[in-house]
């Protein structure tokens, strides 16, 4: 039943603007695909060309074996949940999953059967009755969810379907959409500007900046291999922290950090002496043992309970944010040494491309 | 619950700010409301009144003109409201379309008839129905027969809803215009997906949505009419042979062009509010809330 999707070289222009520029992708069928990035990619101009509601400048994209450049959004085999949940706020729960089969042909008693069946899959038996407006959020979402079920598409959308939702649902909806992959096995785009639900949902991330993929690999692959800056930057939460470093002797000298030497991380080129470069490692990789180590003065704590973090610089070097597990009694003002173990780091050329 | 005098300062500061609004509002609304409702039971002419308890309405029944009148008003708003609604409707889903050209001026050109002076308008209307008429000649143009526009019953009709619907279509589409561009435009973009057809697109997601604002636009529509003066009063005059007649031109005509009738002329005018407050009432069960 589902599909795969290949985008082949595909643009997008508004007049002379090219937001889409030259994108080449392969979803396999069942994959879970997140596309992440910051705003005003063009993650969702992507997933609305997809969709057929945005027309494609240039490439091609298929849906299956069939190429859908031309083809009217409701016969690509796709369904869509928006951010807004776009549900039709004078039909009840019902209404709005089946009033697109009433178009697609289906019987009566079919119609009902398929709705039930979705509403059974999102616990919404109950609610069958009520309009949008008595629905919380969540419920919205799930009935919007069912809408797309009911129609058996090929391949699933999702438009930032947790954006307009609270901390607390979106945690609860994002397990409730893992749990419907696994059970559906179909085919998902999913968009979200969020990398905390591209690193839980995805079986495929793309990283997505101005109109171009920056990577594409699995949740881990991008957090542990990131291609470049921007990757490296964007996956992991908190970001990834960068100080510029200079070659010296086989050994890398902080340059904004009072001149102090860490080890080389194992890297496959030999840096020149002098050749600057940009050294990156997560707050997280910073313990209480490792060859490398960095004297720095605390300027913020921020105590989560089984997680505290520490902003703290070394003189006028760029805030440094470093995990330190459950630490605690960590104040401002105290020095404290955050060692790391070189291998853990990574280095990155002046225009942000990953030595490896 | 005692006062303060801050409390007793406040509200006198209170009433003597809207006590010039409430003596105007009571001197010339609710006390001609009130009087109008006694006149209306008064009989006579001119000056010379006397209580006639039901004798006025007792003559509505029996009086041909108001018959007819009543026959009138009720005919164009029967033919016209429905129209006039569906056609600011269709432009307003039209003129809603982002990818048409021109929206502004095509907006602009719809509404600014709303914005005319009634009597100018009218006088216009007039002249392009007249025997030399733009009307008369595009009709001849085209090998269409000799139309005496305002000489005929009927075609005087059509000319008297033609200029109303003209009038008005462009103020009621504003109203749908302003409700369209609060709809998720998503909700269309589902529906495109789901494979809704336009058709089904406009009826059963667009007119659901635009109830309420259909409901109010029909009411002060049939308002409106029920109380349509200054066109007819100024492009037929009421003719040929009252065929355009409409209540309220009937009341002025029983207050200053006859000799003057005032109770009778209020009892016709309670016709209308009473006819007023049961149409309200109809659309409103109509449109009520079917769940």
């Amino acid at each position: 039943m589902s599909a795969g999707v290949r985008l082949e070289g595909l643009r997008k222009s508004y007049g002379a603007v090219e937001v889409i520029r030259g994108v080449d992708l392969d979803i396999q069928p069942e994959e879970f695909v997140v596309f992440v990035g910051p705003s005003g990619c063009g993650k969702s101009t992507l997933l609305r060309m997809i969709a057929g509601l945005e027309e494609i400048t240039g490439g091609d994209l298929f849906i299956g074996d069939r190429r859908m450049n031309d083809v009217d959004a409701s016969r690509r085999g796709i369904a869509m949940v928006f951010q807004t949940y776009a549900l039709y706020p004078h039909m009840n729960v019902r209404d709005n999953m089946g009033f697109s089969l009433k178009y697609a042909g289906m019987k009566r008693d079919e119609i009902r059967r398929q709705v039930d069946e979705a509403a059974r899959i999102l616990g919404l038996e109950k609610l069958m009755d009520r309009r949008p407006k008595d629905l919380s959020g969540g419920q919205r979402q799930r009935v919007a969810i069912g809408r797309a079920i009911v129609r058996h598409p090929e391949v699933f959308l999702f438009d930032e379907p947790l954006s307009n939702l609270d901390a607390e649902l979106r945690v609860q909806m994002r397990i409730e959409i893992a749990r419907l992959h696994s059970e559906l096995r179909s085919t998902i785009v999913y968009v979200t500007h969020d990398q905390v639900e591209a690193m839980t949902l995805a079986d495929k991330i793309v990283v997505l900046r101005d109109g171009r993929i920056e990577q594409t690999g699995t949740p881990l692959d991008l957090y542990d291999d990131p291609d470049n800056i921007f990757v490296a930057g964007f996956i992991g939460s908190p970001k990834m922290n960068f100080l510029p470093v200079e070659a010296q002797g086989g050994a890398l000298t902080l340059t904004e950090h009072g001149g102090q030497t860490v080890p080389m991380p194992p890297v496959g080129r030999r840096l020149e002496d002098g050749e600057t470069a940009t050294l990156g490692i997560r707050p997280e990789h910073f313990r209480k043992e490792g060859e490398a180590n960095l004297e720095v003065t605390v300027e913020i704590v921020e105590n989560l309970g089984g997680e505290t973090y520490v902003y703290a610089r070394q003189g006028a070097s760029d805030i440094l944010t470093i995990a330190t597990g459950g630490v605690r009694g960590v104040r401002q003002g105290d020095r404290m040494t955050a060692r790391f173990s070189p291998s853990d780091a990574l280095l990155f050329t002046p225009d942000g491309m990953r030595i490896r | 619950m005692a006062q303060t005098r801050l409390g007793r300062n406040e509200n006198a500061a209170g009433w003597a700010f809207v006590m010039p609004a409430l003596a105007l509002i009571g001197l010339f609304m609710i006390y001609p409301i009130l009087w109008s409702l006694w006149m209306s039971f008064q009989t006579g002419r001119g000056m010379n009144t006397t209580f006639g308890g039901f004798g006025n309405i007792q003559r509505l029944f029996a009086d041909p003109i108001f018959l007819t009148a009543l026959g009138n008003t009720l005919i164009f708003l029967a033919i016209q409201v429905p129209i006039m609604i569906m056609l600011a409707l269709v432009f307003a889903v039209m003129l809603n379309n982002p990818r048409l050209k021109g929206r502004g001026l095509f907006r602009t050109a719809i509404f600014l008839p709303a914005v005319t002076s009634l009597v100018a308008y009218s006088i216009l209307f007039k002249s392009i129905f007249s025997n030399e008429g733009l009307a008369t000649q595009v009709v001849a143009f085209f090998g269409g027969p000799q139309i005496a526009w305002l000489a005929e019953p009927f075609w005087a009709k059509v000319v008297i809803i033609l200029a109303i619907t003209w009038r008005w279509t462009g103020y009621n589409m504003i109203f749908y215009l302003a409700a369209l561009q609060n709809i998720d435009r998503s909700i269309y973009e589902a529906a495109r997906i789901d494979g809704v057809p336009a058709r089904a697109q406009f009826f059963r997601i667009t007119i659901p949505m635009l109830k309420p604002v259909i409901l109010f636009t029909t009411i002060i529509s049939t308002i409106g009419t029920l109380q349509l003066f200054d066109e007819v009063q100024n492009i037929t005059q009421g003719g040929p042979s009252n065929a355009t007649l409409t209540l309220s031109q009937y009341i002025y005509n029983l207050t200053f062009r006859f000799m003057p009738s005032f109770g009778y002329a209020a009892t016709v005018s309670y016709v209308i509010v009473v006819l007023v407050a049961v149409l309200s009432t109809v659309q409103f069960w109509v449109a009520r809330d079917r769940r």
